[in-house]
């Protein structure tokens, strides 16, 4: 099947070359530069010859084209009165063969371009780099062609479009191709012009078809009018189903780290009833880790800066837990039968932590450089732009909670900390060493938060306050999951971080809390234990 | 649980005992004393004496006045029926913003200038709904009726579906943010980020008097004895009892016949209703309100004066919310940095190893020592 379509546009391309070729094949470099060195010339249509033979399939006739529009484009083209033509420069060379002669007389000057013919250049220029290799050069070339889109060969740019793999620069050249066409006084051709506009729908489509239709000329012709506002609507469908599918992939991102927060407190909250207000201090505390690893990296190892972020991971992770073992240990384990308490306890733990952070890296928000691989993004459909960075969060957060079902459900701890979620008593009279589990999981909860702190280095900013805003949002998804509930912890934060998202840019990030606050209190009027309450025998 | 204090325990510490039996009544006649006492110290008392107090102490003592009442409020929910409210903030709060209102009224009323952000807002004139609190007496009626509304329906929705301890004190916190979020709007049109100021008179007083601050600062302090001889009727009344039952096991009280929500209903709307008066009394007292009234931050630290003074006992938590607070005014202008560290020392300290709180601890060396 691939290999059928290859085949095809294979032929195709040779059609077109072939065609264009044709046309102008018997025209040798000679004639070309005849023509637009004669006196009476056209100097445009000439011009639009030498570039037709530029995009012609042999080397050789690219390069001099090349090397013609350039020497037109810098005023060293020399036409002398016998019809040849020389390039100026270091080495004058021969126009017609690019080899080596003498300077040129002195009496014949070179052909000074005016400012339209510069336009026209920079066009022509432009129209043969769109067969370039490089995709940057085409992209500015397409670029260039959509700003003078009145000056392009429509001949040259239609075969460009089809020799295009890359759907950005096809659309932008489209986009220009309509653009001229629209701006025709034939009807079929601004029919067409309109069809074309609304096949490659985006913002600056929209804008085109919005300024056209405003345009007198379009509104006298009926016809074309009802053509236009039918593609104005056939693109805002498009470009709402993008808003909605990228407002859906920001949701994810944004759930994606309320999860690795969410669940480091849920698996806290129900296997020890103690709800962690530096909760969200240890995400603080995992993104200054990847902070000190990125400039570790930088000093040291330079050559392997890129891959910093996967080494923050597990030193983030480390260092986070550890430091919720050492809260586990000096603070929550005397606190076990006074779960309010324990919140005053680790909120004072909070502000000492904040503050802490403050004193020593300043509370400006600190510079992060995004590893190369997660810069950008790309398009994926009209109006839906998919980040690099958020890719990341969310495919990080699902590897992150699969490794930790696994823990919970697979390994002989996750085995220990259910059976002490489920009835400590009984747990202990069977030799579960409770206190240890408590530990170890509390490690293992602020380590998750460590690694939000890690995902959220490349999505937000990091500064010592970051993880109070956050931490209310994972209470919410933690009451509303059902505390302990790992499921119910995925569903909330993808339900919460999903309402929010689509929330917000509507009404605004307060409403969308309030919303989401006011939504959670009805659901636990019903459930008050939480969606997926666990089945617990305390 | 109080290892520390086993040893102090066994010895017959006769300054607790005393304190214990007679500072529950003794703290009435002190507070009453020190009320006397400020304008007497600013009037009468030559600046050059030790006892004469500038009119920036008199207003200190005013606000702190005003916590102290606060921490009273929330010891009543959580000391007493085993609520953890991080949300007083709110009631605060609606008391501090209506007294604005009202402050504004006078102001515009005088000087026919309206508030900055009004003009900025671009709205017309002086809100039309706001001309109900032109007078003081239907203000502080106001008040009382819409937090004690607002807490009621908070109440009844958590209350009956039994929502209780951890899960309580959560929801509370998020709608604190919540609504200091929706103070920072300026469309709300309560000023936004800047809140509200430009203060003129209070009930015919000129706000910037000296006479006004320490009449404030005196009524601060009566309205604290009111508030703690009232609460501590209540607590030490067959309602009193009932919700300390509720508080140490609801199940049973339900199982007796009791309409637990009922009476947490009961207590908690009574509490909001003194939170909103210690805000009614704050504002005019600090000149300015904004939304940081309402940060969570605020809200958690009432719980920590409590927790330090020792929840469950009134006067502890009056003394917490004195102590932390003049430590705190103290501190943060000697060594700003240190506070916070201060701050989640003191707490750590007490939570952990003194759980009733400084005087719930004192309180049973008292009894020990009694016996």
């Amino acid at each position: 099947m691939m290999k059928g379509r290859w085949l095809l546009q294979a032929v195709l391309c040779w059609l077109v070359a072939g065609t264009s070729a044709g046309a102008w094949a018997s025209a040798s470099h000679t004639a070309l530069l005849a023509a637009f060195c004669a006196s009476d010339s056209n100097k445009s249509v000439a011009l639009e010859r030498i570039v037709d033979a530029g995009v012609s399939d042999t080397a050789r006739d690219q390069a001099w084209a090349r090397q013609i529009v350039d020497a037109i484009r810098n005023s060293a083209l020399v036409c002398d009165t016998g019809g040849g033509a020389t390039i100026k420069g270091a080495q004058p060379l021969d126009a017609d063969t690019l080899k080596a002669v003498a300077s040129p007389a002195a009496s014949d000057s070179p052909y000074v371009p005016s400012i339209v013919m510069m336009r026209k250049l920079a066009v022509a220029s432009a129209e043969l780099d769109l067969f370039s290799a490089q995709r940057d050069t085409r992209v500015a070339a397409a670029t260039q062609i959509d700003k003078f889109f009145g000056l392009l060969d429509p001949e040259i740019v239609s075969q460009a479009i089809k020799h295009e793999r890359d759907p950005d620069v096809a659309s932008l050249l489209t986009l220009a191709m309509a653009k001229r066409g629209l701006g025709s006084s034939d009807r079929v051709e601004r029919l067409a012009a309109i069809k074309a506009v609304a096949e490659v729908p985006s913002e600056t489509a929209r804008t085109t078809l919005a300024n056209f239709v405003a345009q007198d000329s379009a509104r006298s012709d009926p016809q074309v009018l009802a053509a236009a506002q039918g593609a104005i609507k056939h693109i805002d469908t498009a470009l709402s189903f993008g808003h909605a599918f990228s407002i859906l992939f920001s949701g994810l991102s944004y759930a994606g780290v309320l999860l690795l927060t969410a669940l480091g407190l849920s698996i806290v909250f129900g296997l020890m009833g103690v709800i962690n207000l530096a909760h969200g201090e240890f995400i603080m505390i995992g993104a200054y880790s990847t902070y000190l690893v990125e400039r570790f990296v930088q000093a040291h190892m330079p050559a392997y800066f890129d891959a910093y972020i996967f080494v923050a991971i597990p030193v983030a992770f480390l260092i986070s837990a550890v430091c919720g073992m050492l809260l586990e240990f000096f603070v929550i384990r005397f606190l076990y039968r006074r779960p309010l308490e324990t919140l005053l306890a680790t909120w004072a733990v909070s502000i000492a932590l904040i503050k802490l952070v403050q004193v020593l890296f300043g509370s400006q928000n600190v510079e992060f450089v995004t590893p190369g691989f997660l810069n950008g993004g790309m398009q994926v459909s009209p109006g839906f732009f998919v980040t690099y960075n958020r890719v990341f969060a969310i495919v990080l957060a699902l590897l992150i909670f699969l490794a930790t079902f696994a823990v919970v459900r697979l390994t002989k701890l996750g085995l220990l900390m259910r059976a002490t979620t489920q009835l400590r008593d009984m747990a202990r009279c069977l030799g579960v060493a409770a206190e240890r589990v408590d530990r170890l999981a509390f490690g293992l909860g602020a380590g998750l938060a460590g690694l939000a702190g890690v995902v959220l280095t490349q999505i937000a900013s990091v500064n010592p306050s970051m993880g109070t805003g956050f931490v209310v949002d994972s209470f919410m998804v933690v009451v509303l999951g059902g505390a302990g509930s790992l499921l119910g912890t995925v569903v909330s934060s993808l339900a919460l971080g999903e309402i929010n998202q689509f929330i917000e840019p509507f009404y605004g990030a307060v409403a969308a809390k309030v919303a989401v606050l006011l939504l959670i209190v009805l659901i636990i009027q019903k459930r008050p234990q939480g969606l997926f309450a666990l089945k617990t025998r305390v | 649980m109080t290892t520390l204090f086993d040893t102090a325990r066994r010895r017959n510490w006769a300054l607790s005992a005393f304190l214990s039996k007679w500072m529950e009544i003794g703290i009435v006649p002190v507070l009453i004393l020190i009320a006397l006492y400020l304008p007497f110290a600013y009037f009468a008392i030559p600046e050059a004496s030790v006892l004469h107090m500038s009119l920036f102490g008199i207003n200190l003592i005013g606000q702190i006045m005003c916590f102290a009442l606060l921490a009273l409020a929330l010891d009543l929910v959580w000391g007493y029926a085993g609520m953890l409210s991080l949300g007083h903030g709110i009631f605060f709060g609606i008391g501090g913003y209506l007294m604005a209102i009202y402050l504004l009224n006078g102001a515009y009323a005088e000087t026919r200038v309206l508030p900055d952000f009004i003009q900025y807002m671009g709205t017309g004139g002086f809100p039309a709904v706001w001309k109900i609190f032109s007078r003081l007496d239907v203000t502080v009626a106001i008040t009382i009726v819409f937090t004690a509304l607002v807490a009621g329906a908070f109440g009844f929705v958590t209350f009956r579906s039994r929502i209780n301890g951890v899960y309580l004190s959560i929801i509370t916190q998020a709608l604190t943010y919540a609504l200091m979020l929706l103070l920072f709007i300026n469309d709300v049109g309560l000023g936004g980020n800047n809140g509200m100021t430009g203060f003129t008179s209070i009930a015919g007083h000129r706000i910037a008097d000296v006479s006004t601050q320490i009449g404030l600062a005196v009524g601060s302090c009566l309205l604290l004895v009111i508030a703690y001889v009232g609460a501590r009727y209540l607590v030490r009344s067959s309602l009193g009892r009932a919700l300390v039952a509720v508080r140490d096991d609801e199940a049973r009280m339900r199982f007796l016949g009791y309409r637990t929500y009922t009476l947490k209903l009961i207590a908690w709307c009574l509490s909001a209703v003194i939170a909103a008066l210690a805000g009614m009394l704050y504002v005019p007292q600090v000149g300015i309100v904004n939304p940081t009234i309402v940060s969570p931050q605020l809200s958690v630290e009432i719980a920590v004066w409590v927790a330090i003074g020792g929840r469950g006992t009134l006067i502890g938590a009056i003394a917490g919310a004195i102590l932390v607070n003049g430590l705190k005014f103290w501190l943060t202008s000697q060594l700003p940095e240190v506070w916070p560290f201060v701050l989640a020392g003191v707490t750590l300290v007490i939570v952990v190893a003194f759980g009733n709180g400084v005087w719930g601890s004192l309180k049973a060396a008292g009894e020990e020592a009694n016996r």
